[in-house]
């Protein structure tokens, strides 16, 4: 049985003048059919809640002084850790492909009198930056440069 | 008449008579090349005359028929009965309040509609002795697509934020409103955006894609709506640079 | 209680005809409030479903003398021809203006306006929006329509009955399909835009809305309704469902072939000479009947076609100019136009009759007007040709709409408490049809009307099917009276209303059967094995169809000549 929607949910300024029964979701929702995924990407929302408070908590961290690298890199060699990054990289690959698969048709006809390059070519880029800015900051963090 | 059956289960729902919705069952001989749409009307001809449907066209276009066969918003009039199994759910649209049976409430979505401006808006109106503007291919093209919509509203049952924003203006009528920004007579970009910035916000929009998955007509609304905030955002930024006349 | 609702100008339906009707109204005049009241929301319109396109002089090889006679010789010089002198002078002027409210016309190259070739047109002069074009327009003129407030919608509510008094139309009573409660509207003047009525016949391009509506509600209130015998069969329809496949895929060039893949509208004489596929309709439908019986068809399980062969045009092409169509061949035939012929037959898609009406679209009763498919202006006369009558909507709707504003500026207050008194009434038996209790079912009335009109009054007729016809709806009728409904609910109740159209439906055929029997000639669309020639001499008039205390009285009405006389309709 599907859940109900919103009461107002589609409803018009003027009231109707008989009784209408309420609104209800599509049966899919939320856990069937394509709402799995989609729920699941709205979701990510809160990894990287957790990943930005993570960040900060390391940032507060190093503050205290050189020698708390050694300490920080000791903690996020936890197993709890681990996992968390490995979540955190299922997600943001899980959003990155479902956004670049969207990102194409959201680009406007024209700006101006330039035309966007075709979808290919768009998806083409976003992958090559997105791979290519990863890939450079692995290397700074694993000590290969700087 | 074949011999090939199948079970429908019909939401049936009389206001003066049901609290809620109910369901019926039917068993209809079907024929190979039906739709979902002649078995209702079979329903309706041969077994049950109280039960209520609207349909017009049965060709696709007019956007009547749209219901949910099990539990996916369909046009019944394009629908093959061929796609399902034995036994066939058929309900009034999601999101929407129900009438009756399989009859839902339109008038949220013709007020959501009118609320985008949907006509080309022009500082002066052109006289008909100057004749049709011109339009190169590639300007219809540009648009073409988004003015497909037959207003069958399945996007609108699809749509996660319609289910729970009532004010959210729903993928069909940003894609009409953004074919009209498309349309190069028109001159009403700025009007419209500041309604897609208002109350009925495009920014709803949270990706889910279902609207352009369900439509019949391959208007790609999910592709309008993301275009939409893009403009709307360009709108708002440029209106610091650039001065706006005062609206009448 | 009942409601009383009170406007200027009433419109009866939103298709075309009463959406242009409307916007000419409120732009006549800035005070007049107009009431526009449909059966469906405006956007379901049967409108919607017209695919070819709309003709209009655009091009310099073109001019209105050429697009007048080829409409006067498409009607077989029944078309009165004052009226198609006004129709092709302002054809340009309203497809531009649809033009300027955002109609997506296809364009050429330079971004002017494209025309495509049509059936009995002289040159192309056929303006289209891919092969969409009734879609198109209907969306455009409902959404420029939503910019005046003073055009006010009543959606889903059923017209039963124009209310008369004091010798003039008043108003309308209205069933409010949702609430089930009847409404009265007072107007000073009522337009009827309802449409044709080709659900009184099996196989046919109509959507289930088409059944004749307005006609009924004209015909029962005295007024005549003019040439109904002349119905049109659109020769490429799907079998079966009767889903219109374009003639626009004639225009661009396919072929009509029978089963031995000749096309044999080229090597056989059919009289469409050099034209060929684009040959009027009514010639092409006869020549496709014939072929069929001559035993040249193809069977399939709902009877004989023939084949529509579109593939060398080309893929490019096909997803260019008729991507609908290559879409609705694989939906609803099973077939790709670009690789397998597509299965075709004449199926039942325009009425050239309807209401009687002057050229400003004025009826016999006083305030009422008819504007579209629902009226007989007589633009078409005994056939219309592709692409005149979406265009044919509009430049009436426009002048019945401003005709009508200057009829109410003369009109004084009705007497209220007479409109009251028949609006009551028609609650009343509307009341009383709900779930009534009788002997008969409906859809086997409605199975057996459409059977009949089809073997007395299809493309071929003669005396005695017709006659057989006659007697058969008289006995319908009568069957009719003692109809049992299941469906006793007052909210939404869909039942009511398919009996209610049901009703208006043979209304109509009656009035077209008896129309039929009494034109003894072929002329247009309305062929004769009894009496095969043209008969200038006796039947050079159009049918008025009354209704009269002993049933249907035929008589006659002039038709307007003008620049061009009655001549052999050789192509």
């Amino acid at each position: 049985m599907a859940r109900a929607a919103h009461p107002e949910a589609m409803k018009p300024r003027t009231p109707g003048r008989t009784r209408t029964a309420p609104p209800l979701m599509p049966d899919e929702f939320p856990t069937r059919g394509r709402y799995l995924p989609y729920v699941l990407f709205d979701a990510t929302g809160l990894v990287y809640m957790l990943v930005g408070l993570a960040a900060l908590r390391v940032v507060w961290d190093l503050g205290s002084g050189p020698e708390a690298w050694g300490v920080v890199q000791e903690q996020l060699r936890h197993p709890l850790y681990v996992a968390f990054h490995g979540i955190s990289l299922v997600s943001v690959i899980f959003v990155g492909v479902r956004f670049f698969r969207l990102f194409p048709k959201a680009q406007p006809p024209k700006i101006g009198p330039i035309a966007p390059p075709p979808e290919p070519v768009i998806t083409a880029m976003l992958y090559a930056t997105w791979i290519g800015v990863a890939g450079v900051m692995t290397v700074i963090l694993a000590g290969g440069i700087f | 008449m074949s011999d090939q059956k199948k079970t429908f289960v019909v939401t049936r729902f009389d206001p003066d008579k049901d609290d809620a919705p109910r369901q019926d069952t039917y068993e209809v001989p079907v024929e190979p090349q039906w739709k979902v749409l002649d078995a209702l009307n079979y329903i309706k001809d041969e077994i049950d005359g109280t039960l209520s449907h609207r349909w017009s066209c049965r060709m696709a276009v007019c956007g009547s028929c749209g219901m949910m066969v099990n539990g996916v918003p369909s046009l019944t009039c394009k629908d093959p009965l061929s796609n399902y199994g034995d036994r066939v759910e058929v309900a009034p649209l999601a999101n929407f309040p129900v009438v009756r049976d399989l009859v839902v409430e339109l008038d949220g979505f013709m007020n959501k509609l009118e609320s985008v401006k949907p006509w080309v808006l022009t500082a002066k109106q052109r006289a008909v002795e100057e004749g049709t503007y011109r339009q190169s291919p590639a300007e219809l093209e540009q648009f073409r697509h988004f003015s497909m919509c037959i207003n069958c509203m399945l996007c609108y049952s699809a749509c996660p934020v319609v289910a729970n924003e009532p004010e959210f203006l729903g993928p069909a009528a940003i894609a009409l409103g953004h074919r009209y920004n498309l349309d190069s007579r028109d001159e009403g970009n700025r009007e419209r955006n500041e309604i897609f910035r208002g109350e009925g916000t495009v920014f709803s929009c949270s990706y889910a894609n279902e609207c352009s998955e369900v439509c019949p007509k391959h208007v790609d609304p999910a592709a309008a709506v993301n275009q939409a905030k893009f403009g709307a955002v360009i709108d708002w930024a440029t209106s610091f640079v650039v001065p706006r006349r005062e609206k009448e | 209680m009942l409601e009383v609702i009170r406007h200027d100008i009433i419109i009866v339906g939103g298709g075309a005809a009463g959406l242009r009707a409307a916007i000419a109204a409120v732009e006549a005049d800035p005070d007049v409030s107009v009431a526009m009241v449909s059966k469906v929301y405006p956007m379901r319109s049967h409108t919607v479903s017209a695919e070819g396109g709309a003709a209009a002089v655009a091009r310099s090889d073109d001019n209105l003398e050429m697009h007048g006679f080829d409409t006067v010789k498409g009607s077989d010089f029944l078309g009165d021809q004052d009226v198609i002198q006004f129709f092709v002078e302002e054809a340009p002027k309203e497809l531009t203006l649809l033009e300027h409210w955002g109609c997506p016309w296809s364009r050429n190259e330079d971004g002017t306006v494209a025309t495509r070739a049509f059936g009995g047109m002289s040159t192309k002069r056929t303006w289209y929006a891919a092969d969409k074009v009734g879609f198109h327009m209907l969306h455009t003129l409902f959404q420029h329509s939503m910019r005046f407030d003073r055009i006010v919608r009543y959606d889903e509510q059923f017209v039963t009955k124009l209310v008369v008094d004091g010798g003039a139309v008043r108003g309308v009573a209205a069933l409010d399909v949702r609430e089930g409660a009847v409404r009265l509207i007072l107007g000073r003047a009522v337009i009827l835009a309802t449409g044709g009525a080709g659900k009184i016949f099996p196989f046919t391009t109509n959507g289930n809305i088409k059944t004749g509506d307005g006609m009924a509600l004209a015909y029962r209130e005295g007024v005549p309704l003019k040439d109904m015998e002349f119905v049109q069969y659109h020769p490429t329809g799907l079998p079966g469902t009767g889903i219109l496949i374009t003639e626009a895929t004639r225009g661009e060039g396919g072929y009509v072939k029978n089963n031995e893949d000749e096309r044999f509208l080229v090597t056989r004489d059919y009289g469409v000479g050099t034209k060929a596929e684009l040959g009027p309709r009514d010639m092409i439908s006869r020549a496709i009947v014939q072929e069929i019986e001559a035993g040249r068809g193809f069977e399939g399980p709902y009877g004989a076609y023939v084949h529509l062969d579109l593939t060398h045009l080309g893929e490019a092409k096909i997803d260019e100019r008729l991507p609908m169509v290559r879409e609705l061949a694989k939906l609803y035939a099973g077939v790709d136009p670009v690789h397998e012929a597509i299965p075709i037959r004449p199926v039942v898609h325009y009425m050239m009759g309807g209401v009687d009406t002057d050229i400003d679209g004025a009826t016999t009763l006083p305030g009422l007007y008819a504007a579209g498919e629902v009226a007989c202006v007589s633009l078409n006369g005994a056939n219309r040709l592709g692409s005149n009558s979406l265009t044919e909507c509009l430049v009436f709707g426009a002048r019945a709409g401003r005709h009508a504003v200057g009829f109410a500026k003369g009109v004084h207050a009705a007497n209220e408490n007479a409109c009251r008194g028949q609006a009551e009434e028609e609650a009343a038996r509307i009341a009383s049809l709900r779930g009534k209790k009788g002997a008969e079912k409906l859809a086997p009335i409605r199975e057996e009307m459409r059977s009949t009109m089809e073997s007395g009054c299809g493309v071929y007729r003669e005396q005695a099917s017709m006659d057989e016809t006659v007697r058969a709806l008289a006995e319908l009728r009568r069957r009719f009276e003692d109809v049992s409904l299941e469906d006793a609910s007052v909210v939404f109740n869909t039942e009511l209303v398919t009996a209610l159209e049901l009703d208006n439906m043979l209304e109509v055929a009656e009035t077209l059967a008896v129309s039929a029997a009494h034109r003894k000639e072929s002329r247009g669309a309305h062929t004769r094995k009894d009496h095969v020639a043209r008969d200038d001499q006796n039947y050079l008039y159009h049918t008025l169809c009354h209704r009269d205390p002993t049933g249907h009285r035929v008589d006659k009405k002039a038709v307007t000549l003008g620049t061009w006389e009655p001549e052999e309709r050789k192509y």
